[in-house]
């Protein structure tokens, strides 16, 4: 089913980043869709690296500042019911617990969902794309009721994580350990948009492996939430989401962080729409204006114009949600 | 009389049940029942539940290889060349078989009149057989087929059935496109559209819904000298028996096909397919069982599915809703293949509702896609997509009541079988106990287009719907032969050739003869599904199983026990019209005196009575059809077109209730299947390429436990069809699917005013409708 590959499960982070640092080593996280990489030919692996021995890669801890940090082999399920991430980042707890399926969830992590690869059916099906290192990007001319209406460029995959939304809205950013050392990458910094790159998907060097994610403590006045929305309501990747970070001042937004899922190849914030926000009442017509300024860049493709008004009708509703009561 | 067979010595004597005619047909049940109508358990639960059961694809045997198919992974192209000997050369494979090796290459024919190989040099279909392959493991068996290098000439396709017959569409076959045509009706549709005060005309699309059972297709297969043993996940042993016999060219008494578990089938399990043969011919080969189960992908793309269909509905109606004409054009799909692209497509459209004046026109089409399968009530899901929005539509207009509208049309007989008189008055029960059941008209009245409080600025909206059907068979008939043994103990074998899909079939027939004998369904074992040992059976499809299998069976019983009588008239000294059954004993007819079945001294004597059913021909001059009808309630969110079941009502009136359980069951699977159908699946092939995009269970979206509405309620019409056969039982497994598609589309249409004429109906089709948000009218 898929060519001979040598299976290694270090005990410490530093055995991990020299394991990697061989040609053609991955990641084992939750394993969820690993194997199914592999059988579809979607990449080839000569060693598969495992973080399950690895301690203390799991887990939510306070951080000084009051923000949280959490483990990158922390589970979808733990995130998702975690009292104090509910608490602080209910979108985020949103995010997380529309991930996939019950049992995805369980197995599933949080350094895994940000790694994702795409789930574009060329990308995993037996066609020579662009991103597979092929010739071109199957979706353009083809069956893209799927794809990117904003920042596609070669390649016109959505990004298929929640999480990486949520915690971009948030400011959230990844822990990374490398053969060079650790360093920071804000979540908004560590996705690669296709005209940098279409063949990779995050920053992440040779030997480097996501150990954490840092979120900042909630500034006061934060309005969080997450929106999915799914063609099989009860487990699907999204068609359209949004995750909101508002800082609301009585009815007024301080700040705003409007961050689009299953738009664009990368997670896609929406500055415009937040500069529309900012500093303005939560009405009904910025509300409007809103929705309309984060799809004003949308360039439909030949089978996803549907997504504008799906993009605006969801973004109208979360926004409205999130005036006080 | 019972022909009774006078025993030889050392020979165990049995009786046929008796003729119909000779002594009239048996006394029916009636409605006092002891078994019959409850809600029973699987008689093989523990064994579906645990584990234990072992389904085809679980079968090992010693010395056993693992077979793969190798497929064209183009829409149309031609086999240039075939180079095995790398994947020959590999360590632990076993075989290889190709159109290179002519002596495992034999004839092979879709049906309708073509005439191919197994492995063919013109590969009409992604994913047609091009080699196989036997090795030590299966993924060694996958590794060599991508050891097979393959040089196709790729050839223009076409994969749209809009644009199959359009003239510069390539013609799959050389004689062109048009698969097969054919036109039906009555009346004079002109003058009832002229005397129609409201006529109404839609294009309606249906996507390609595929079956994608849990167990894959697939079989082991096993030789013994020349005698082939097949385990194969079937729907009906004796169809496979008799296809691979055809194809190997053996003798049918040489081929045992067993199929006692099916991991789901849905019409795609009823013949068998180019693996089975290619396994029979490696197992001959290299003198080991071979198993060869398809991976999921070659499901999708090569084990069938309900054909995309485009239809145009034109009704014309009365200002009282009387149907005056229909005009019905149709064109299917068969695939690569004919395959039946528009089999029974017209059915819905001529047969459920009165109308004098009807004609209809069907086109089937073939395109570079594999070929269609019978898909759970083929045909008639389809048409019910278009004739019950039809009707939707056409109450809205005349400004009635959809339910009313209904009501106004039923006819009394089968008027696409001349009118020949139904057995019940099953179409309108369905609908008025349903929309009771429902709550129907308070519905209709609360939900209409309101925003639902809690839900959002009002831009969440209800709405309900409704639909009706009939199916097409689910009468049953001969043939079908049953055996009944009963021991000394009380116990029972039941010997029965059908197939138990996962339907129940065995709990069914086990509660049956537990009916006729006062006994624990539990005391009777079930032998099923095997060539060899089990009785002649069609397979199990058109929800024909039970009311061709339950008669024959309770003939089994009643040729048991007319040789009961016997005894317990010998040993109680009376006359044999003075013995009658009282549960598990005989009794004389003044009650003084009683036996017990197993204190019957002859029974004692010859440790068992056989027992013979057979099915008796259905009467000719009625048409026993079962009904169908369903009311839901939806939830539409107007800024996302995200669309929510809430609650769904299901009536049928398939006669008499046998399991309680295994009807419920029924129920949801079908109303679930049907949502899939309408909301969320749909076969997507590749505009440039032709090839399938959506060939994994994440792409290609089935319904899931979670998606099941909260409220599905069963509300079955109780109601004995005596006139049926001697169980009073029809078919139920389609009914329970048809009018749901159709039902949701119109409780759409109830609360946001936006007719959806084509499937899927979710966010991204329903959201880019620009009235979605303007409103209900």
């Amino acid at each position: 089913m898929t060519t001979p590959f040598s299976y290694v499960r270090p005990r410490s982070v530093a055995d991990v980043i020299s394991s990697l640092e061989a040609e053609g080593a991955t990641i084992h996280a939750g394993g969820t869709d690993l194997l199914g990489c592999l059988r579809d030919g979607v990449y080839a692996v000569d060693t598969v690296v495992s973080l399950g021995d690895v301690e203390g890669l799991a887990g939510v801890r306070e951080l000084k500042d009051g923000g949280l940090a959490v483990g990158a082999m922390t589970t979808i399920t733990d995130l998702a019911g975690h009292a104090t991430v509910a608490g602080r980042y209910p979108g985020l707890a949103q995010a997380a617990a529309a991930v996939a399926s019950p049992q995805l969830r369980h197995q599933g992590t949080v350094g895994g969902n940000l790694c994702q690869k795409p789930r574009c059916w060329y990308y995993r099906g037996d066609f020579p794309c662009l991103r597979k290192g092929g010739y071109k990007c199957f979706a353009v001319n083809g069956e893209n009721q799927h794809h990117a209406i904003l920042g596609g460029a070669q390649c016109f995959i959505v990004h298929p994580s929640d999480l990486a939304p949520a915690l971009m809205a948030l400011d959230a950013a990844a822990i990374i350990d490398g053969p060079a050392g650790t360093r920071r990458v804000a979540v908004a910094d560590l996705h690669v948009a296709p005209a940098e790159d279409p063949t990779r998907e995050t920053v992440l060097e040779p030997g480097e492996v996501i150990t954490e994610v840092r979120i900042p403590a909630p500034p006061a006045g934060l309005y969080n939430s997450y929106r999915k929305i799914r063609t099989r309501r009860s487990w699907d990747f999204a068609i359209a989401g949004c995750a909101l970070a508002l800082t609301l001042d009585g009815d007024t937004v301080r700040q705003a962080r409007v961050v689009l899922a299953a738009a664009a190849p990368v997670p896609w914030r929406s500055t415009a729409a937040e500069d529309v926000l900012r500093g303005n009442p939560l009405d009904d017509a910025h509300i409007r204006d809103a929705a309309e300024t984060a799809m004003a860049d949308a360039v439909p493709m030949t089978h996803n114009a549907y997504k504008v008004p799906l993009f605006k009708g969801m973004l109208i509703e979360e926004l409205a949600k999130a005036r006080p009561r | 009389m019972a022909q009774e067979k006078e025993g030889i010595e050392g020979q165990i004597p049995f009786t046929q049940a008796p003729d119909a005619g000779a002594e009239g047909e048996p006394e029916a049940w009636g409605e006092r029942t002891r078994v019959v109508g409850e809600r029973h358990p699987r008689v093989d639960g523990y064994e579906r539940v645990s584990g234990a059961a072992v389904f085809p694809s679980d079968v090992v045997l010693p010395g056993m290889v693992y077979g793969a198919m190798l497929g064209s992974p183009h829409a149309n192209a031609r086999v240039k060349s075939i180079d095995t000997s790398a994947a020959e050369g590999m360590a632990g494979v076993y075989a290889v078989i190709s159109r290179n090796t002519g002596d495992a290459n034999p004839a092979w024919s879709y049906g309708g009149g073509h005439q191919g190989r197994l492995f063919e040099d013109h590969c009409r279909f992604e994913g047609e057989a091009v080699a196989a392959v036997a090795a030590d493991t299966p993924y060694r068996a996958a590794d060599a087929l991508r050891a097979i290098v393959v040089e196709y000439e790729e050839l223009p396709f076409v994969s749209d059935v809009a644009h199959a017959l359009d003239e510069d569409a390539p013609g799959v076959h050389a004689d062109g496109n048009l698969a097969g045509e054919s036109e039906d009706g009555r009346g004079d549709v002109e003058q009832g559209f002229a005397a129609a005060d409201v006529v109404l005309e839609r294009n309606f699309r249906v996507g390609s819904q595929m079956q994608t059972p849990l167990e894959p297709h697939g079989c082991v297969a096993s030789w013994d000298g020349d005698r082939l043993t097949v385990w194969e996940s079937t729907q009906g042993v004796f169809a496979i028996q008799g296809e691979l016999a055809e194809v190997l060219d053996m003798p049918l008494a040489r081929v045992r096909v067993i199929g006692h578990y099916v991991g789901g089938a849905f019409g795609s399990k009823l013949r068998t397919d180019k693996y089975a043969v290619a396994a029979a011919l490696m197992a001959r080969r290299i003198n080991r069982p071979v198993k060869l189960f398809l991976t999921r992908e070659q499901t999708l793309l090569t084990q069938g599915n309900r054909p995309a269909t485009l239809m145009t509905l034109k009704v014309g109606a009365k200002k009282d809703g009387t149907l005056t004409a229909i005009h019905f054009e149709g064109t299917g799909a068969s695939g690569a293949y004919k395959a039946g692209g528009t089999s029974l497509l017209d059915w819905i459209a001529k047969d459920l509702y009165r109308c004098p004046n009807v004609r209809t026109h069907l086109k089937d089409v073939y395109i570079n896609a594999q070929p269609a399968r019978p898909f759970r009530a083929p045909g008639y899901v389809q048409g019910s997509w278009a004739m019950d929005q039809m009707m939707d539509e056409l109450a809205a207009e005349l400004a009635m009541d959809p339910v009313a509208l209904r009501l106004k049309n039923i006819p009394d007989g089968s008027q696409a079988r001349d009118d020949k008189p139904y057995t019940t008055d099953g179409l309108r029960r369905c609908i008025e106990e349903g929309a009771a059941a429902f709550g129907w008209q308070q519905a209709r009245a609360a939900g209409k287009g309101k925003g639902v409080a809690g839900k959002g600025e009002g831009h969440v909206r209800r709405g309900v719907g409704m639909a009706a059907a009939n199916w097409y068979v689910g009468d049953g008939g001969p043939p079908a032969t049953v055996i009944l043994r009963l021991y000394v103990d009380g116990t029972a074998n039941l010997n029965m050739g059908a197939s138990d899909i996962g339907t129940g079939t065995k709990t069914v027939m086990a509660m049956v003869v537990a009916e006729e004998f006062g006994m624990d369904p539990d005391a009777i074992q079930v032998e099923h599904a095997d060539t060899a040992t089990t009785q002649f059976a069609t397979p199990s499809g058109g929800s024909k199983t039970v009311p061709t299998e339950a008669p024959t069976v309770r003939r089994a019983c009643l040729a048991v026990k007319d040789q009961l009588m016997d005894m317990a008239a010998t040993q109680l000294g009376r006359p044999r019209q003075e013995i009658r059954f009282a549960g598990d004993r005989l009794e004389t007819t003044d009650g003084l005196e009683t036996v017990a079945i197993t204190d019957l001294d002859a029974l004692k004597n010859q440790k068992v009575v056989v027992g013979i059913g057979e099915r008796q021909p259905n009467p000719d001059d009625v048409s026993i059809t079962p009904f169908a009808a369903q009311f839901c309630e939806v939830e539409v969110n107007t800024g996302t077109g995200e669309v929510r079941l809430l609650r769904m009502v299901g009536t049928n009136e398939s006669g008499r209730v046998i399991n309680r359980l295994t009807w419920d069951g029924q129920l949801v699977g079908g109303v679930t299947m049907g949502a899939g159908f309408a909301q969320t699946e749909s076969r997507v092939l590749d505009g440039p390429t032709g090839k399938l995009c959506n060939k994994s269970w994440h792409d290609y979206k089935l319904p899931t436990a979670l998606d099941v509405p909260d409220e599905v309620v069963s509300a079955p019409v109780m109601l004995n069809d005596e006139e049926a056969n001697i169980v009073g039982a029809k078919g139920l497994g389609e009914p329970v699917t048809i009018p749901t598609g159709a039902a949701i589309a119109n409780a759409v249409y109830d609360a946001v005013g936006v007719r959806m004429l084509d499937t899927p109906i979710n966010p991204e089709t329903l959201v880019a409708r620009i009235d979605l948000q303007e409103g209900p009218q």
